[in-house]
């Protein structure tokens, strides 16, 4: 049987404890929510910082400067100028070292963004037609509803998106050419699209022309913008928007409640192994720090503590 | 002068690391690392600042004993507690079980930081009751594929009778065809505003992380 | 009946506290389990894994904190068993500075239930801040972002870390990720400009935006929140149990999400169903 320590039986009953202190505050805000909030800054930025010594400080810096490598007085001056920030006087001097981290994100991230966010997620988006129809057809519930009419409703979705987000008014001299490009470009593609099916690949003159109007109406949505049909299109962008947004939603829900549940389990004694449970008697630690807080409430509130009602004018 | 030393750090630092992404050349890359190691130095310097910084406003209120001066100095003491036991129990001492530092890590952290998550669930299950409310077809919409994607995600949903086999499947279609556009147009969005971004900041346009003169 | 609509309404929101609170404790007092299908992310996940030829090395980032223990640690720990089980060698670090006192502990527990060496078999490298230029530098050099391990041994000492510089040296890279930084990061930083395969495990709130990433091929495989760690337990665990110590903890919670799931929704309903009928009165007495 694993033996757990005092020490150890002491803090699990104070986890158990604090946990409910910061549960109280669904009751209201009040000082024993407020004491473990601020036990809890402070653990928390003690640890941080620890961590921060051991984890780059010393091995990064120290050890390397210890070890006679002269690069690693660059950094250390940097970081000496970085401290002046908290002088009023001198604040100045950070500058430097700030100018150089904010480079280097803005250097790192903006290759970062161009190649995964743009790039890759665009050339994603383009539907391979052909391979989709004859793998899943028009709809295949086995997987997912994957199919062509998938593909085009993606690209469609994701185009009148983008209208919505960045088409919110356009010069009413522009709407009389979108729906003529539109058409020009959907026939074209179409067109294009049916022929090269017929010819390359060898389909079915049935697969070759509806896979082309499907390209071609792929292919007609970004012009629609320049049209009187761009409300339609910014209708159809909200609600792929809302779509996504409440399926987000609907997983949010299920994060937080899984968190919950985590803290549940621990206070039911479900986590551990039965020989600590055993020991720590989890179920009447809960007891026993619900009964202490419940008092402290009763008490605080009687000598009047809680929100003051407000003064009469 | 001030000024004019960042903006030009700014600018060939960040050219320098944008340009890493296409050069392959070792030479280059060894510079691209060593950079990439100041930064880190420098990250993890901007936290003791913002440690500095914290005891600099809370001090003064313990010692003058202003509003919730005695919430602050738990904090403080609290904070100087952990990093005094991190610190003196060393590199390897601080992670051995029974040690004071870890002791304060699974008995104070860990409840704290997962409880205060915790309390999302209740709020969240508070903010559906009297915030969602089906005003128009667009919210509606939005409640009908959060309540799908509710009830799919979980065990009964996939144990519904009549609708328990399709259900887990028109909420994956919503996951990969609505949600996907939705999303790939948000992040293509946010890579031209990050594209735009940095190009500012690099040529200088941007000038906000300098501070006034 | 409208002042009793008006006053469900407006009602207390310890009320509902109180209800969610129920809808927590009771199924897991008395627990009623359902059988739950595997998705496809996260057989691809699975198969990711059990793709690996015995005796490569993986990269893990664990990336999370006490707060999503319950979403990922489930995952984290069928995933050390996994890759313990193929004899698989792991090389970990993390994003997140209370990422340490978790994973560590825990690896150590199951590394020893599979007789791995630490040093030999794995290594945990420590913590490194930074985000973004962390993770880049882990791209572009690992014994140079990572000196040392988290004990202070130098890596050039660490025979796992034999033959490995980038992360490219890596055949899968496996990130368990409860936010920022994490699989984002890692996606748009070096997944692309080393070609590198990477899987993840994420908290729910963060599925519905990796899955883009998924389905452009930027992932190999994901696993998002509770449903996501229970079913990844199921697969690895399909044919045998858990290392001594180990529960499938998202296995005995995802049936808890039930209730709670269907709480949420009747809240929804009942909210709506008491708006649409105070509504008219509201609009005939403007």
């Amino acid at each position: 049987m694993t033996e757990l320590t005092q020490f150890d039986l002491v803090g699990a009953w104070i986890s158990i404890f604090l946990t409910l202190c910061i549960l109280s505050f669904l009751y209201e805000d009040n000082p024993i929510y407020k004491l473990a909030e601020h036990l809890f800054l402070g653990v928390s930025i003690g640890i941080s910082i620890t961590e921060i010594y051991y984890g780059v400080f010393k091995p990064n810096l120290l050890l390397k400067l210890a070890g006679g490598r002269w690069l690693s007085v660059i950094p250390l001056i940097l970081l000496v100028m970085l401290f002046f920030k908290v002088s009023k006087k001198y604040s100045w001097v950070a500058r430097t070292p700030i100018a150089f981290i904010v480079a280097a994100y803005a250097g790192v991230k903006l290759t970062g963004e161009a190649n995964a966010n743009l790039m890759t997620q665009v050339a994603q988006t383009m539907p391979d037609l052909a391979t989709s129809w004859a793998e899943h057809g028009f709809w295949d519930w086995s997987a997912d509803g994957a199919g062509v009419f998938s593909d085009v409703v993606l690209v469609v979705g994701l185009v009148a998106c983008l209208v919505h987000f960045y088409f919110s008014r356009v010069p009413p001299s522009v709407t009389r050419y979108g729906a003529k490009l539109a058409i020009f470009a959907g026939v074209g593609v179409m067109f294009f699209t049916a022929a090269g099916l017929l010819v390359v690949d060898k389909a079915g003159p049935f697969s070759a022309v509806f896979l082309g109007m499907l390209a071609g109406v792929c292919a007609a949505m970004p012009f629609l913008a320049f049209s009187t049909y761009r409300p339609w299109v910014t209708r159809f962008g909200v609600l792929m928007l809302m779509l996504s947004f409440g399926a987000s939603f609907g997983y949010t829900v299920m994060g937080r409640i899984s968190l919950a549940i985590g803290r549940a389990q621990e206070m039911l004694g479900l986590t551990r192994p039965m020989e600590q449970v055993v020991q720590i008697h989890p179920r009447i630690a809960s007891l026993v720090s619900i009964v202490l807080i419940v008092a402290f409430l009763v008490v605080w509130r009687m000598r009047g503590g809680g929100p003051k009602e407000p003064e009469p004018s | 002068m001030r000024s004019t030393v960042p903006l030009i750090i700014t600018f060939f630092v960040g050219l320098f690391m944008v340009f890493e992404f296409f050069i392959p050349h070792w030479g280059y890359h060894w510079v691209t690392a060593e950079f990439l190691e100041w930064g880190l130095i420098l990250a993890a310097g901007a936290f003791v600042l913002g440690l500095i910084n914290l005891v600099q406003v809370n001090l003064p209120k313990v010692i003058n004993r202003d509003e919730d001066w005695g919430y602050k100095l738990i904090m403080l003491i609290s904070l100087f507690l952990t990093l005094g036991a991190g610190l003196m129990l060393g590199q390897e001492g601080r992670q051995d079980a029974g040690e004071f530092y870890k002791w304060l890590y699974d008995f104070v952290f860990t409840p704290l930081n997962a409880t205060m998550f915790a309390l999302l669930a209740f709020y969240i299950a508070s903010a559906a009751f009297r915030a969602f409310r089906a005003r128009n077809v667009e919210a509606t919409v939005l409640l009908v594929a959060a309540c799908v994607v509710m009830v799919a995600r979980v065990p009964l949903g996939e144990n519904l009778p009549f609708i328990g086999e399709k259900l887990p499947q028109f909420m994956n279609w919503i996951m990969d065809v609505p949600n996907i556009a939705a999303r790939r147009s948000i992040f293509i969005g946010a890579a031209l505003g990050a594209v735009a971004t940095g190009l500012r900041v690099i040529l200088g346009l941007e000038r906000s992380h300098l501070g006034g003169e | 009946m409208y002042d009793l609509l008006q006053r469900f309404q407006n009602m207390d929101r310890r009320w509902i506290f109180a209800g969610m609170a129920l809808a927590i404790l009771i199924p897991l007092l008395f627990p009623v389990e359902f059988e739950f299908a595997v998705d496809e992310r996260v057989s691809s996940l699975y198969d990711a894994v059990e793709a690996l030829p015995t005796g490569s090395t993986v990269f893990i980032s664990a990336d999370f904190d006490p707060a999503s223990r319950p979403e990922l640690e489930p995952f984290f720990r069928a995933n050390l068993d996994h890759l313990f089980r193929k004899d698989i060698k792991i090389v970990m670090a993390t994003l997140w500075e209370f990422a340490p006192p978790i994973a560590v502990p825990i690896t150590e527990e199951i590394a020893a239930a599979h007789g791995k060496e630490y040093g030999v078999d794995w290594v945990f490298l420590g913590y490194k801040p930074g985000k973004e230029l962390a993770i880049k530098s882990i791209g572009e050099n690992i014994p140079k972002t990572f000196p040392t391990d988290s004990r202070g041994t130098p890596v050039g000492e660490i025979a796992v870390m034999n033959g490995i510089k980038q992360a490219k040296d890596f055949p899968l890279l496996i990130n368990v990720s409860a936010g920022f930084p994490g699989t984002r990061e890692y996606v748009l930083q070096i997944q692309g400009q080393y070609d590198l395969k990477i899987a993840s495990a994420c908290t729910a709130v963060s599925g519905p935006d990796y899955i883009p990433f998924y389905k452009a091929g930027q992932l190999v495989g994901l696993s998002a929140g509770m449903p996501g760690s229970a079913q990844y337990e199921k697969l690895v665990w399909a044919e045998s149990e858990p290392p001594k110590g180990t529960r499938k903890l998202a296995t005995q919670a995802v049936n808890v999400l039930n209730l709670g799931h269907a709480y949420v929704i009747l809240l929804i309903l009942f909210g709506n169903i008491a708006y649409f009928l105070t509504r008219p009165k509201e609009v005939s007495d403007d």
